[in-house]
Parts: C-alpha cells; sequence; structure tokens
C-alpha cells in the first residue's frame, strides 16, 4: 500500500504545483456563481433588449425568474465544466508516458495497476470536489434567493449528472491506458459520449444510455420520474466498473 | 557470480529485426561497456531487461530470476538512468529521491540517509531549487542518484554520458567509478573512449547479435596488431625504404607506418638490416577499441 499511496501523493502534489487545482476551483466556483447570477440577471438584461425585440414584434411582459431558472442554468453549464476538465486532465497518463517519467516510478517497482488506481482516484475524487463546490454554491444562493423546494427531486438530478461526469472521467482512464497521446483519448472520449448521445435518440435504446443523465431537467420539472432513470444508472454503473476492470490488463500489456 | 544473462533474444518491430538472437552475459562487479552504432539496438535490449518491452522470443535472467513483462519483479534489483531522464520538474531533488524510496518501499530512516548521501555524491547536496530549471547534466546526475537509491544489483545506464560536454562526462563517469564498489554497471555507448576509461569488460553489438565480448584485454588481443610504426633518422632512407616496399606509407617527414603479415614485417626489417639504414624508434600499433568497433560493424 505504501507505493501507492506515494504515488497518489505524487498526483496530488502535482495537480496543486502546476496550478491545476487551482484553476479548477476557480472554474467550478465561478460556474457555481454564474447560475443564480445569470438566472437574476435575465430580467435586467430582458428589459435592455426589450426596444430592439418589440421592432421586431416580440414583446417583453413580466418575467418570472426562481431557483428553477438557476438550476436549468446549472445543468445547462456543468457539460462545460466537464469538457474544460477532460481536456485538463487528458494528458494525465500520456504526458508521463512520453516524457519517460513513468519508466523511472515503473522501474523503481511501482505496479502498474497501481497507476491506474492512484490517477483514477485522483481524477473522480476532483470532479467530485468540483461537482460538489459547484452545486453548494448555486444551491446557497438559490436558497437565499428563491426556494429550491420548486424543483423535483434536485438532489437525484444532481447525483445523476455526477454519475454522468464520472462515467465520462473512466472513458478517460481507459483510452489512456489505451492510447499514446492525449489527442487521441480526447477524441476518443468525446466520440464515445457523442455515440452514446446518438443512440439515445433512438426510443428504446434511450432508457439505457448513459446520455439520459445528462437530461437533468426533465426530472426537475417532473417530466420524467426517477424510475425512468433507473436502468441508465445501473447501465452507467456497471460500465464504470468495466471501464477500469479494463485499464488495468491494458496498461499491464501497454509497452513503454 | 551472473548479474545479468540474456539467452537468444528476439524483437521485431513491424517487419524490421531489431534484436536477433541476442546472447548477453554480465558479471557481479564489472563495468559493462554495451557499444554499438545510434540504432543497434541497444535501448531495445536494455527496455526488455526492464520488462518494459515484450520481447518476441529468448530469454532474459536478473541474479538467476526471469524477468516478466509487464509485472517484472526482477526491477527490484535493478537501479535504471535512461538516456534523457525525466523527472517531475515541480519537485525538488530531495523530495524526488524521497518519493522514489516510497515507491520501491525503502525505510524511512534509511531513505532519508541514502538520498543525502547519494545527493552529496553526485554534487546535487545544496541544492534547494526544482528541477524544472536543471541542466542536462544536473538532470543526469540526478538520474544516477535515483538510480542507486534502493542499493542495486545492477545499474543499468543508457548512454549516460552522450548528450554531455566533456566537463559533465567526466563528472559521470568518476560518478560511475565510484559507484562500482556497490553494484555492477551496465552501460550503452558509442563514445569508445568512455568505455577504454571505465569500463572492465565489454559487447559489440551489431546487426542485433553480440559480435564480440569480453574483458577489454581480452578485446584487444582478439585482434593481431594492426602494424608498425618505423621512424628513421633520415628523410633519404624513409625515401628508399617506400621505393623497395610498397606497403610502406608516410606518416611523417622519416616516420613510416607498415601494415602487413608478419613475415612481411621481417623482410623490411632484413633489408634495414643488410642497408645498414639508422633507425631511430620502432613501434607496434596496437589495435584500439575504434579500430575493432569500425570492423565489427563494417
Amino acid at each position: 500500500m505504501k507505493p501507492l499511496f506515494a504515488y497518489m501523493k505524487k498526483e496530488y502534489l502535482e495537480t496543486v504545483r502546476t496550478g491545476r487545482l487551482i484553476f479548477l476551483v476557480l472554474l467550478f466556483v465561478l460556474f457555481g456563481i454564474m447560475n443564480p447570477a445569470i438566472a437574476k440577471l435575465t430580467p435586467w438584461i430582458m428589459e435592455m433588449f426589450s426596444d430592439s425585440l418589440a421592432a421586431s414584434g416580440l414583446s417583453v411582459t413580466n418575467v418570472q425568474i426562481d431557483a428553477m431558472t438557476s438550476w436549468t442554468q446549472f445543468f445547462k453549464n456543468i457539460p462545460i465544466a466537464l469538457v474544460a476538465f477532460v481536456l485538463i486532465f487528458s494528458d494525465s497518463f500520456t504526458k508521463e508516458y512520453k516524457s519517460g517519467t513513468l519508466l523511472l516510478v515503473l522501474t523503481k517497482g511501482l505496479s502498474r495497476y497501481k497507476v491506474v488506481l492512484a490517477k483514477a482516484v485522483l481524477l473522480l475524487s476532483l470532479w467530485t470536489l468540483g461537482y460538489g463546490l459547484c452545486f453548494s454554491i448555486t444551491y446557497s444562493y438559490n436558497a437565499y434567493f428563491w426556494d429550491n423546494g420548486i424543483a423535483n427531486n434536485l438532489f437525484l438530478a444532481a447525483v445523476m449528472w455526477w454519475l454522468f461526469g464520472i462515467w465520462v472521467i473512466c472513458l478517460l482512464v481507459l483510452f489512456s491506458a489505451l492510447l499514446q497521446n492525449n489527442t487521441g483519448v480526447t477524441l476518443c472520449t468525446g466520440g464515445i459520449v457523442a455515440l452514446a448521445y446518438l443512440l439515445s435518440v433512438i426510443p428504446k435504446v434511450k432508457i439505457y444510455s448513459p446520455a439520459l443523465l445528462m437530461d437533468a431537467n426533465s426530472l426537475l420539472s417532473g417530466a420524467m420520474g426517477t424510475d425512468d432513470y433507473m436502468k441508465t444508472i445501473i447501465v452507467t454503473g456497471v460500465s464504470i466498473v468495466m471501464f477500469l476492470a479494463v485499464s488495468i490488463p491494458v496498461m499491464n500489456k501497454k509497452q513503454l | 557470480m551472473e548479474i545479468l544473462a540474456i539467452r537468444n533474444l528476439k524483437k521485431s518491430f513491424g517487419s524490421k529485426e531489431v534484436l536477433c538472437g541476442l546472447d548477453l552475459s554480465v558479471s557481479e562487479h564489472s563495468i559493462f561497456g554495451f557499444i554499438g552504432k545510434n540504432g543497434a539496438g541497444k535501448t531495445t535490449t536494455m527496455k526488455a531487461v526492464l520488462g518494459l518491452l515484450k520481447a518476441d522470443s529468448g530469454q532474459i535472467c536478473v541474479m538467476g530470476e526471469k524477468v516478466n513483462f509487464g509485472q517484472t519483479r526482477t526491477n527490484r534489483y535493478i537501479g535504471y538512468l535512461p538516456d534523457v531522464p525525466e523527472f517531475y520538474s515541480y519537485m525538488t531533488p530531495l523530495e524526488y529521491l524521497h518519493f522514489c524510496g516510497e515507491i520501491s518501499g525503502m525505510d524511512k530512516a534509511d531513505l532519508v540517509m541514502r538520498s543525502n548521501e547519494l545527493l552529496e555524491l553526485v554534487g546535487l547536496g545544496r541544492e534547494q531549487h526544482r528541477i524544472k530549471g536543471f541542466s542536462r547534466g544536473m538532470k543526469q546526475r540526478l538520474g544516477i542518484a535515483q538510480a542507486l537509491l534502493n542499493r542495486p544489483k545492477l545499474l543499468i545506464c543508457d548512454e549516460p554520458t552522450s548528450a554531455l560536454d566533456p566537463v559533465g562526462r567526466k563528472e559521470i563517469l568518476d560518478i560511475l567509478l565510484a559507484a562500482k564498489e556497490q553494484t555492477t554497471i551496465l552501460f550503452s555507448t558509442h563514445i569508445l573512449s568512455d568505455v577504454e576509461r571505465i569500463c572492465t569488460e565489454a559487447a559489440f553489438l551489431n546487426d542485433g547479435k553480440i559480435t564480440m565480448q569480453g574483458t577489454i584485454a581480452e578485446l584487444r588481443s582478439m585482434r593481431p596488431s594492426d602494424g608498425f610504426i618505423i621512424e628513421l633518422e633520415r628523410k633519404e632512407d624513409a625515401d628508399t625504404l617506400i621505393k623497395a616496399f610498397g606497403n610502406l606509407k608516410v606518416e611523417k617527414q622519416n616516420t613510416l607506418t607498415f601494415h602487413g603479415s608478419r613475415e612481411h614485417f621481417f623482410v623490411v626489417m632484413q633489408y634495414v638490416a643488410e642497408n645498414r639504414i639508422p633507425v631511430r624508434k620502432i613501434e607496434r600499433i596496437e589495435p584500439t577499441l575504434e579500430s575493432l568497433f569500425l570492423e565489427v560493424t563494417q
């Protein structure tokens, strides 16, 4: 266990000293504040544009703003944060292959699966931390300005999106073990997410696709119930375990 | 005792056969020079020994234990210095060594003592800065320190001096010589003067095979003398000899070199004696590693 903890410690030190941690924190805090801020500013923005809208035949009446507006904004913004997260960490493995830093660590006797494990733990914990931060900030502002009770199953919706993030990150880990450069890792991860999204267009497949987890607004508005998401939660959970389990033999067979 | 034994090692990359039946044996407490041209397969061999590359066939044993690709337990006996060592640039040398020690499961007290001792040995004892700004020579020295950290039985260095200036090269060679007391060193290179300076044994790698292996003296004796240098007192005598024998060449004004069989050389000497030509010096040309290397790789 000592080598695993030593490598994990190194991963966290790297995140702090390369400035990635502070960047992530700023990013998630910014998004967290932006969601209620945009909701709060919407009436003012509409008013500003009311003249030009009126010219094109649209009249702005009283704009209704509540916690739902902010939560809709949250679930619109979080994909951007996830994309940024994937881009920032797409070279977590490949940078070590290219520079040769991993060679020295492996020749010191560190088992390869521990590399996969340590990096996966780092990524998943950072995502959880960032997402939690963003959610908490939005939640607090929403509670202050409006009433969070208006959103149905808010916590389940939040957990679903978090789970979707975990799914994407585990894909990132799998492709990082498989491929040599970060462009490939980003493209393949993005490709699979796009595929899951495309498949979710087919009604029969939709309920199994992890992409359904992104549709939190249907749950919040009550258009879909919690049961409608059960199948995709199971599929996502199983595939997360599978991605990590496959990454280890892939890493073990990798020629460095 | 045999620290490293490689039998019939084969490795191809696509259709290119890099190693075709390599055999190598490194005995304990030697400094073993692994000599070959660029692209001869030195790094491939070393990576196979470290279990970083999967060999197509053949067997590698370190300390009598078989090397397995991927999960390489034999690496606990080995310290490795790659040709261009790269470290986590955000760490200081001491932090890096502590990290390496924790990875290899060293005892805390021993690790602290050993890291300080090694950083002193490689001249980085007072270096507080992060590795980010290090020169190539400094990185190479830190590379040796990390390779020696867990007292390896075998230290593998991949062209440790190739990219360094003469001062840096000398420093690295001195450190390797000092490390000889503690470990066996296998180091690949194409700089033959380095081999002649510190190696006790050497092997030539060419076309994916070992073409010659032995102690430096044995290697030199594998090839007969390259010829003789004859220095005469007068330039006219040199001209006379050149006219008489075709296989003499002018080296300097009155110095000639002779390349040919020993019998033929006696004929020249007989001529010198019969014509009473005064000679200042006759010297045998010893074969150099360079001439051997050129011969082997041709």
